[in-house]
């Protein structure tokens, strides 16, 4: 299958008043078309800053330090470095060819703007040229906006062919004139109320005029979800979505980004710590340790045959159902990234540890097709058959 | 939201009682003879010190002399000014619009300046711009009013001979004096009368002498709403609300101004609303340095000659200036912030 989206060496580093703290080192991915690829890991083993180094969302003091992030929409596309884009080209790709859905529902949504004015952006931001053409259309069939209809007709003409044209950014600045876009902005609120209707909230001409406070927190989600849907991307980053809610709107959500990946979307990235969730919704996952991919392959080969030690010591930490005895857990804790662990990140909690492993960061390796392992040990005893 | 007003205006009667009950206590505690002193402007006349005590029931126990206080200001009497030689309500009206005029011209300035500039350099976050509007905050901040109002009185009026020291330069009040019926005086303010009356040249010449008091007192009070308004920014652009516009794929601009700006105002709402009423009751340095006489100069005055009715009505009056500026501000905040009702 084609790739859609290659993380190559990418490294993100954030600078702190204890020294640099390496969050990703030298980081791989690659998710396919149409694919559900999960990340799993610790809290902090840094899947979020991976994602928002992606799209290069991060904030203060992270510093993206190097590698590739490359992303072809189209199967057959030559694909584009995300890193080496222009900030103004990286926004138009953000929110319309890949989105995100956040982690706090109640923090992810401004308190003082209403749920429309913040689900409508998404289109202002990415769809005026379209929307500006099918009011011109309107209006040339015969409807009506109120007086200002022929200056609505007339600006809108020029947005429909160019929405940062110099005129409307002008017009934009001086007051009456900059209403030009009120019926690009009625359109924008229609269409949220059309796609929050979508999401199974009931009554969204209402919902659109209320404030996030208003709303319950799996309904919040939902106008999160809205937001990143809106412009049906290629791409939906879920990081964390599910994690704060209770299990039966965490189902729901699920279920409901399984049935929006098969009409709009074309892959999901399910960022979580809940390897439940991974086994029942993904087809891919990845495994993350300290800022690193440890393992990564499909969902029923990972789970089944771990081959790194850190895949099987989470996997045993998970309680089974006829769970016998105390349960497992992992040695030690997450390293401090400012003084990494030398050589496998892992090596000072892992239990098959070698000498080779403080010293030399283990690669990522295809031994099995389609399943990549980055470990000495691994490497040793399946190469070793092969 | 009429029901809330209403109730909170009824709130400050409690407050005016406490602040009159506050200050005429304080001022009992000077002595009779002390106090009617106050009215002895030549040696022989202290002979009458007992007279007036007696007159005016000073060594009468506290709550009688208060009830006295509050029967006459129902009368709508407040009193003696001794510093303005006529009664205090009159006197009110003299110094009141002074003040006012003042804060007319300092007020906005120092609301729309400390916003741009607290956004601006919270924005720009360490770039150069930030480290010198800063940098000048703390000077403006920590440089007495008095000496930083000297030095510009010096530089322009002593060196440049640009801005005169007053309200307006004395030929044309000493016209305006002569002049009652050509000239009315609908507001006090001689910037907004010269253009009532028809009279741009005196609009132009109060407003010359308003430029350096205007500009002391923005400087003065613009570093700590600048300084709030930067730190909310700073906050607020690390919100994760700022993160979803940004995926979103919103531009800078709108992030700023659109999504963090609206958050970042709330708390300067509070700050921008009590220095606005603190500047009501008149700074002191300002009006003494530049010569004019308005509040802040008559309380002083009044103050160090223990004019008590001024003592009182004025103590009453900036009590009734902050409950109604905070009412102002709590119906300010209810407006920015959808999760604050009044009720």
């Amino acid at each position: 299958m084609a790739v859609l989206l290659k993380a190559q060496d990418l490294t993100t580093n954030f600078y702190t008043y204890e020294g640099a703290v390496k969050a990703l080192d030298k980081f791989s991915l690659s998710i396919d078309h149409g694919c559900t690829f999960g990340l799993v890991g610790e809290s902090g083993c840094g899947k979020s800053v991976t994602v928002r180094s992606m799209l290069r969302v991060i904030q203060s003091p992270g510093v993206i330090e190097g590698g590739k992030v490359l992303f072809s929409e189209k199967a057959d596309a030559e694909p584009v470095d995300l890193l080496a884009l222009t900030e103004e080209e990286m926004e138009s790709v953000r929110g319309d060819s890949i989105s995100m859905i956040f982690q706090e529902p109640n923090a992810a949504l401004n308190p003082v703007i209403t749920i429309g004015d913040q689900v409508a952006e998404s289109f202002l931001f990415h769809r005026v040229a379209e929307m500006s053409q099918k009011i011109c259309d309107a209006i040339d069939s015969g409807e009506s906006y109120g007086l200002l209809t022929p200056y609505y007709r007339a600006m809108l003409g020029v947005a429909a062919k160019n929405p940062k044209a110099p005129l409307l950014k002008f017009c934009s600045q001086v007051p009456f004139l900059k209403w030009w876009d009120k019926p690009v902005k009625k359109e924008a609120l229609q269409r949220a109320i059309k796609i929050i209707g979508k999401l199974g909230i009931a009554n969204p001409e209402e919902i659109v005029t209320r404030y996030p406070h208003n709303l319950s927190g799996g309904m919040k989600q939902r106008i999160v979800i809205a937001i990143a849907l809106a412009c049906h991307p290629t791409l939906l980053i879920a990081d964390e979505a599910t994690s704060n809610l209770d299990v039966t709107v965490q189902a729901q959500i699920l279920q409901l980004l399984n049935d929006l990946k098969k009409e709009s979307i074309s892959s999901i990235l399910l960022i979580t710590h809940d390897l439940g969730v991974v086994a029942e919704t993904c087809e891919k996952v990845g495994v993350m340790y300290a800022g690193t991919l440890c393992e990564t392959g499909d969902v029923k080969d990972v789970f089944s045959t771990p081959l790194h030690p850190y895949t099987q010591a989470l996997l045993t930490s998970v309680p089974k159902f006829n769970q016998e005895g105390e349960l497992q857990s992992i040695e030690g804790s997450v390293p401090n990234l400012v003084n990494p662990p030398s050589g496998c990140r892992f090596h000072p909690r892992c239990p098959k540890a070698m000498d080779k492993c403080s010293t030399d960061k283990p690669e990522l390796k295809e031994l099995i097709p389609g399943h990549l392992v980055a470990c000495h040990h691994a490497d040793r005893v399946i190469g070793g058959l092969s | 939201m009429t029901a809330y007003i209403i109730r909170r205006l009824l709130f400050l009667v409690f407050v005016l009682f406490g602040v009159s009950i506050l200050i005429f206590g304080l001022l009992s505690t000077f002595s009779p003879e002390r106090r009617a002193a106050a009215y002895v402007t030549t040696p022989k006349q202290a002979e009458n010190i007992p007279l007036i005590i007696q007159k005016y029931g000073l060594d009468k126990p506290f709550y009688v002399q208060y009830g006295k206080w509050v029967e006459q200001v129902a009368d709508g009497n407040l009193g003696w000014s001794l510093v303005a030689a006529r009664p205090v309500a009159q006197a009110f009206w003299n110094y009141f619009p002074t003040t006012l005029e003042l804060n007319l011209f300092a007020s906005p300035l120092v609301i729309i300046v400390g916003i741009w500039l607290g956004t601006m350099s919270g924005v720009h976050r360490d770039s150069f711009f930030d480290h010198s509007t800063r940098i000048a905050a703390i000077v403006g901040w920590s440089l007495p009013t008095f000496l930083f109002a000297l030095i510009l009185l010096m530089v322009f009026y002593g060196y440049l001979d640009m801005f005169s020291p007053g309200i307006l330069s004395s030929d044309l009040s000493l016209w305006v004096a002569n002049n009652p019926d050509k000239f009315v005086r609908y507001t006090g303010m001689y910037s907004i009368d010269g253009l009532l009356n028809g009279r741009l040249d005196i609009t132009l010449n109060a407003l010359s002498h308003l430029v350096l008091p205007v500009v002391t007192q923005v400087i003065v009070v613009v570093a700590l709403l600048m300084r709030v308004m930067r730190s909310g920014m700073i906050e607020e652009m690390n919100k994760d609300y700022v993160i979803t516009a940004k995926a979103k794929g919103a531009d800078f601009k709108t992030i700023y101004k659109k999504h963090a700006k609206k958050n970042a105002l709330i708390p300067v709402i509070t700050v921008a609303g009590q220095l606005v009423a603190l500047s009501m009751e008149g700074s002191i340095a300002v009006e003494v340095v530049f010569n004019r006489q308005g509040m802040g100069w008559w309380l002083a005055e009044s103050a160090t000659q223990l004019d008590m009715p001024v003592l009182m009505s004025v103590c009453m009056f900036v009590g009734l200036v902050f409950v109604t500026s905070n009412l102002i501000i709590d119906i300010m905040y209810a407006y920015v912030d959808p999760r604050i009702r009044l009720h």
